[in-house]
């Protein structure tokens, strides 16, 4: 096999894996807009969040981010009911004008409270599991089990929906808000709910981050992992978290592939171009399919 | 002549404030802040304060008008000699109007949250364009504080960064804010109005939407290419893709149109000054530490006051003597 060949294999398997986090944490950003018709412009500031849990978590106590998983959901969730009822009960419905600066300012306050805290250092740890040889690629074992738990996340996720009262509850009101209410769904606690776990994903999302950047942990990481989840929530639909989860994969597979290509010709800065490009597509899917690439229904 | 009364506080304002910077020592450049935030907000308020759009890219227009003037002044100082600034201001009026009109032509179909991701996308699209291909120095941006120095002198050269800059940044705020009474008071105005409450019943009653929708849309930009032109390239002699392309700056835009209130004339000066007074204190009294103290305010306020100050003193001055100069 050619070794460009090789390279373009392994990357995509990585972009695989690192997809199924990508789309996980993009699912919270896109339940919150399908319910409370609200883009979370502080997404990042709570991955970044999650990412300290999991560097906390392992560098005080030993424990392994898999651990870490519940905890960072918690928080998430606490977080969410903090917000919800202080900030975000009061604006939903307003314009898109408050909505955008209010998850602004919130993601503001978030990285600020982190830099006051634990200082401007980036920071990381490794979490040493073994690796798995594939032939074109060596992965370690610790980004499978992100891979594996993210899945599972999603997977428990789609049965809540499915089966569970208060699940069915959140897509009744992401269809029909009136309808809903008036079957007698408690709206606004619907609305906190989905806010609530809709950042505990996004917590999460960042705990498992962790296991695919190794020193990249400080206050401001947050800001490019929120431009990346509008690219894949746009790419499933925006509405839909399933259509988000699909979409992580699609957008790693591109991101991946396509440093790869770009790498191949010179005078570019591949990581740069590659950036341009999931913007790029984000203007595209945009016009063409604004309903996602998948036209998933929420 | 009724329609120009309104701009006399603010000309008065603006007048004030340079009198007050170029009078009283150590004051230029805290006065030049204050009219550097009034003249963004009344800039980005020409578009989303009237239509009630969010433009989350706006940066880029600054951005793209930065660039024109350091791409004017790194090839043409030699020879243009003076005549390079008015050079520079024209390319970055071009600019800005180009990107505009193609982020218009794409962006415009789109409403509400999808508009604000659209042009969030087009502001990182076009900052990685620059850094990935290499384009204009690429991710090492242009220093023109060289080509400066050579063609107006050392002492020319910082008189027009710590001087003539913040004098152009006062006469754009001044234009901008004439343009919006030329606008609220015209047909493009009522149009825009009649879009921000309710945009499909404006088209069913034959208002031209989208046209109305780009006329403000390049206004505003093109006042946007214009400040960051003077007001980030001249005074500070350089420009950085990621500086120059911070999301942070159009959220700034934002609260200032905010905090005064969308869609009035006097609110981003209102805002823009209270913003920028507040910004300068806080970095001052409590060094590092603004951003912390400065979002737990923006959320008070989106909260408490989403209409504005000028919004809330117009609803009060209504019916009285003060119903003509509060716009």
């Amino acid at each position: 096999m050619p070794p460009a060949l090789a390279m373009l294999l392994g990357n995509l398997i990585n972009g695989a894996i690192l997809g199924s986090v990508y789309g996980m944490m993009t699912m919270g950003l896109s339940l919150i807009f399908g319910v409370l018709k609200i883009v979370n412009v502080g997404h990042g500031a709570f991955i970044m969040v999650g990412a300290y849990i999991a560097f906390w978590m392992f560098t005080l106590l030993r424990l392994s981010p898999l651990v870490s998983i519940p905890i960072a959901i918690a928080v998430g969730m606490a977080l969410g009911f903090v917000f919800f009822y202080i900030v975000i009960r009061r604006l939903v419905g307003a314009p898109e004008l408050t909505t955008l600066l209010a998850t602004f300012a919130i993601g503001i306050l978030l990285e600020e409270i982190a830099k006051f805290l634990w200082g401007p250092d980036y920071r990381g740890f490794n979490w040493e599991v073994g690796k798995l040889f594939l032939g074109v690629t060596t992965i370690p074992l610790s980004k499978i089990y992100a891979l594996m738990a993210s899945i599972a996340i999603a997977v428990l996720l789609y049965i809540w929906f499915r089966k569970a009262r208060s699940g069915t509850a959140i897509r009744a009101v992401m269809e029909d808000r009136e309808g809903a209410q008036v079957c007698g769904v408690n709206v606004e606690a619907i609305y906190a709910l989905s806010f609530a776990i809709g950042l505990g994903l996004t917590v999460l999302g960042g705990t498992l981050l962790t296991l695919f950047v190794p020193v990249g942990i400080h206050p401001y990481m947050g800001g490019i992992y929120t431009l990346k989840a509008f690219v894949i929530a746009v790419l499933g639909g925006l509405v839909s978290p399933w259509g988000a989860f699909y979409a992580g994969f699609i957008f790693g597979l591109i991101e991946n592939g396509s440093y790869t290509l770009f790498s191949l010709i010179p005078g570019l800065e591949p990581f740069s171009m590659t950036q341009f490009l999931a913007f790029f597509l984000l203007l595209v899917i945009l016009l063409v399919r604004p309903t996602g690439l998948l036209g998933v229904k929420p | 002549m009724h329609r120009y009364v309104p701009l006399i506080p603010v000309y008065l304002l603006y007048g004030a404030l340079f009198v007050i910077g170029s009078q009283v020592s150590g004051m230029w450049q805290p006065m030049a802040l204050l009219a550097f935030y009034a003249a963004l907000g009344q800039a980005f308020n020409i578009f989303m304060g009237m239509t009630g759009y969010v433009d989350f890219g706006y940066v880029a227009f600054l951005a793209l008008g930065s660039y024109g003037m350091a791409l004017a002044i790194s090839s043409f100082a030699e020879s243009l000699g003076a005549g390079v600034i008015v050079a520079g201001l024209l390319l970055a009026l071009g600019m800005a109007t180009v990107l505009a009109l193609a982020v218009g032509a794409i962006a415009l179909r789109l409403r509400g949250a999808y508009f604000a991701i659209a042009t969030i996308g087009v502001n990182e699209g076009v900052r990685y364009l620059i850094e990935g291909a290499r384009l204009w120095g690429g991710s090492e941006g242009i220093i023109i504080s060289r080509p400066l120095r050579e063609a107006f002198g050392p002492e020319g050269a910082n008189l027009l960064s710590t001087f003539w800059a913040d004098t152009l940044v006062y006469l754009i705020a001044m234009l901008a804010a004439f343009i919006t009474v030329q606008y609220l008071h015209s047909k493009i105005g009522y149009a825009l109005m009649a879009l921000r409450e309710d945009e499909d019943a404006a088209k069913v009653m034959g208002v031209h939407t989208t046209k109305y929708k780009i006329i403000a849309f390049i206004t505003s930009a093109a006042l946007g290419g214009l400040l960051g032109a003077t007001g980030w390239v001249l005074k500070l002699t350089y420009v950085f893709p990621a500086d120059v392309f911070a999301v942070h700056y159009t959220v700034e835009a934002i609260v200032i149109v905010l905090l005064g209130g969308a869609g009035t004339l006097l609110g981003p000066l209102a805002g823009g000054m209270i913003y920028a007074a507040l910004k300068y204190w806080l970095s001052i009294s409590f060094p590092g530490l603004q951003l912390l103290l400065l979002a737990p305010i923006i959320l008070f306020i989106v909260v408490a006051f989403p209409q504005g100050l000028i919004g809330v003193l117009k609803a009060k001055a209504k019916g009285t003597f003060w119903e003509r100069v509060i716009v």
